[in-house]
């Protein structure tokens, strides 16, 4: 009795542990000190132990199952990367210098900008990602983005209160803004049967034009204003915490939003895989007509999911706002929608694996961006690179279909 | 009145005409392929490639002949790619679609660094076919119809001819039946000894050439030079006009004159500039319009049974 309790306190404590190991070195990563990785290398080498042990599975079959999982993705992501080498090729540009540059860029030196990127990413990724466990397709994910950044700002001019306050009034706000916003297709599709990829995508374009004219009467009028096109500074108390704050050797402009990302993303796998509500959201994705035999209500999930994922993506354009810019742009092509989808489907709709593919992409454009600036190569090529990537969509799909004709 | 009459007058209508040549087009272009039983939601990508190809060959050769060839080969050949991802790869519709459209932006941005060396607008091109307007003798002459349908461009024109050889071949031929079965019945189809594969190809391909018409109205016959995501949601338009007409060739056609029609109102007022810095929010006009349109579903909806079934032959 006393060995078992013991042995489960010891349990416990191995687990924090590691969770705290991993914890720590993330921690240290993101904010530039590239020390922090071994901590997360113990920390992966303990867990591996341990799973072993647990689950009584020899080294060789866990090293296989790894393998059966990253093997798309690997093998389409190398692919692309070698196609675009050829592409860069042609172009008469040096592709080994070129890919140098970019991975020196986006995960050495620039490594603060691909964090930056990632993060409104890994807010639009999930959302996206979560709806389609739900069998929708939130693709006006930008519009709901720009919500949050519209309901971020419009507070963050007014109140000027503590920031323990403030800043969850702001966050939830946003939430719902988004949430409120996603009302619309959600009844859209109930109860006319529309699908969601029209509305949402109607509404993105109906809440860009908007954000410009809420622009103007925020500090942004061309006619009356200095800084055209971008509204005033935000209470500095409704900005988001730095990591230099904790950090000293951290860049500047990296704030805490991207443990926020984490955190959610890891509350999103929780709420999908865990929780009851996650596994009827995941049972409509799968087969709406299973869901209404059993009894589930399947407007009310329907409801449910593109409210959340609404909510979720909003959280990008807050966390835009508090953490990065402290004003709003008016910068219509972001893209945040567009690349959140590919982030999500790269990611096999995983929410953990989004915040990989998030960070892929951001190093990516920060890659490409130091690429351009140091030798030369033109920043699109990335555009190209990423089109490519997508191909890793493809490839599973190609692996099946070649696999079937060589039988026939 | 005098307001009013400011903003609608015939040339109202001939703006609306022309702007809404593309959304017809790449609705059309919906609306067979859905009939054929594959979902559709590419347009956006199809036009934006569309239209650069079309401003390239134009741009390249001088000729904006050459350069509608060159949108209609990059259109098809989009449309042929979301066929080989759908029916032989057997990848989700919607999945397929989107990453169309995300590579529709990713390869006219790369290739405008390319070709004009940055991104953005590309130069203008030497001659449009705008410059091939003409009138069509005696039709041109009937009062208020003939100023608005029978003084148009080519492509004006071939979209016209385009949608009544459409409607003949979707209602009286063989190959109409076959195209309503792939979408409907897939299996009976195949009983019959005709390949589904074959005719889903047929139609997603032609719904490419379609978007790529559209797309190269809109870089070639509209304006001079390609930009930048020019598309601006067209795509999408086209596919609530679709949703809107009840995945009819005549429904998705009024749908998209509709849509054609707000946004030369929300462009009339915009220039008129009368609600001063509220003019903007004019802009918003043909979305809250398709949004609602969809919403309230106009026509009676009809979505073919097999809409985004995947179909295995054995």
């Amino acid at each position: 009795m006393i060995k078992e309790k013991t042995a489960n306190l010891q349990n416990k404590l191995i687990n924090f542990i590691i969770i705290a190991l991993f914890a720590i070195g993330t921690f240290f990563v993101i904010g530039g000190v590239f020390i922090g990785w071994s901590l997360i290398v113990i920390a992966l080498i303990f867990w591996t132990y341990r799973f072993l042990k647990q689950e009584d599975m020899k080294l060789k079959n866990f090293l296989n199952i790894i393998y059966l999982k990253i093997k798309f993705p690997a093998f389409g992501l190398l692919l692309s990367f070698l196609l675009g080498g050829i592409i860069m090729y042609i172009s008469g540009y040096n592709p080994i210098r070129s890919y140098g540059a970019m991975i020196y860029g986006g995960l050495i030196k620039n490594w603060h900008i691909t964090i930056l990127n990632s993060i409104p990413l890994i807010f639009t990724g999930l959302s996206i990602a979560l709806a389609f466990k739900g069998g929708l397709f939130n693709i006006g994910a930008e519009g709901q983005y720009y919500i949050g950044a519209m309901v971020a700002t419009w507070i963050g001019l007014r109140v000027n209160i503590s920031p323990f306050i403030i800043i969850p009034v702001i966050f939830i706000a946003g939430f719902m803004g988004g949430a409120l916003f996603n009302v619309i297709p959600a009844i859209l599709k109930i109860k006319k049967g529309a699908h969601e990829v029209v509305t949402t995508m109607m509404l993105a374009y109906i809440a860009a034009i908007l954000s410009s004219l809420f622009i103007k009467f925020n500090g942004g009028n061309p006619v009356t204003s200095k800084h055209a096109y971008i509204t005033d500074t935000i209470f500095e108390s409704a900005w988001l915490t730095k990591f230099d704050s904790i950090i000293p050797s951290a860049n500047y402009r990296l704030h805490i939003g991207i443990l926020l990302a984490i955190g959610l993303a890891i509350l999103v796998q929780f709420f999908l895989y865990r929780t009851r509500l996650g596994f009827l959201i995941r049972v409509v994705g799968e087969s709406p007509q299973t869901a209404k035999t059993q009894g589930i209500s399947v407007p009310k999930i329907i409801v449910l999911t593109l409210c959340l994922a609404g909510g979720i993506a909003a959280l990008a354009g807050v966390t835009q706002v508090l953490g990065l810019d402290h004003k709003m742009f008016e910068n219509l092509n972001a893209g945040y929608g567009w690349n959140g989808i590919a982030v999500a489907l790269l990611a096999n709709t995983s929410p953990i694996g989004v915040i990989f593919t998030a960070l892929l992409w951001g190093a990516l454009d920060a890659g490409g961006q130091y690429m351009a600036r140091t030798v030369q190569t033109p920043t699109s090529i990335v555009e190209i690179i990423k089109g490519l990537v997508l191909f890793l969509l493809l490839a599973k799909y190609l692996f099946t279909y070649l696999k079937k004709r060589r039988k026939v | 009145m005098n307001f009013i009459g400011s903003i609608i007058n015939t040339e109202f209508f001939i703006a609306a005409v022309r702007l809404s040549v593309p959304i017809i087009l790449a609705a059309v272009a919906a609306t067979i392929c859905e009939k054929a039983g594959i979902i559709n939601i590419a347009m956006e990508g199809m036009m934006l490639i569309g239209a650069f190809f079309a401003a390239w060959g134009a741009w390249l050769t001088g000729n904006p002949w050459i350069g509608l060839m060159f949108g209609i080969f990059a259109g098809t050949a989009m449309g042929l790619f979301h066929g080989w991802a759908t029916i032989d790869l057997h990848m989700n519709h919607v999945v397929s679609g989107a990453v169309i459209n995300i590579l529709g932006f990713g390869i006219t941005r790369y290739l405008m660094v390319l070709v004009f060396g940055h991104p953005g607008n590309s130069e203008q091109i030497p001659l449009s076919l705008a410059a091939f307007r003409f009138k069509i003798p005696l039709l041109n002459k009937i009062p208020f119809i003939g100023d608005i349908l029978f003084n148009q461009t080519p492509i004006v024109y071939l979209t016209i001819v385009l949608l009544f050889v459409i409607q003949w071949v979707l209602k009286r031929s063989a190959f109409g039946l076959h195209l309503h079965a792939a979408g409907e019945h897939p299996e009976v189809l195949a009983t019959l000894g005709i390949s589904v594969k074959k005719i889903r190809y047929i139609a997603v391909g032609f719904s490419g050439t379609l978007c790529g018409i559209a797309g190269a109205f809109l870089s070639i016959e509209n304006g001079l030079s390609f930009s930048e995501g020019m598309t601006s949601g067209r795509g999408f338009i086209a596919l609530g006009a679709n949703t809107a007409g009840g995945w009819s060739i005549i429904g998705s056609v009024i749908a998209s004159l509709f849509f054609g029609a707000v946004d030369a109102l929300a462009l009339r007022i915009q220039v008129l500039n009368i609600f001063d810095i509220y003019s903007e929010l004019f802009l918003i006009f043909p979305y809250v319009a398709a949004l609602i349109a969809v919403g309230g579903l106009v026509f009676k909806s009809n979505p073919p049974k097999a809409l985004g079934e995947d179909y295995q032959s054995e």
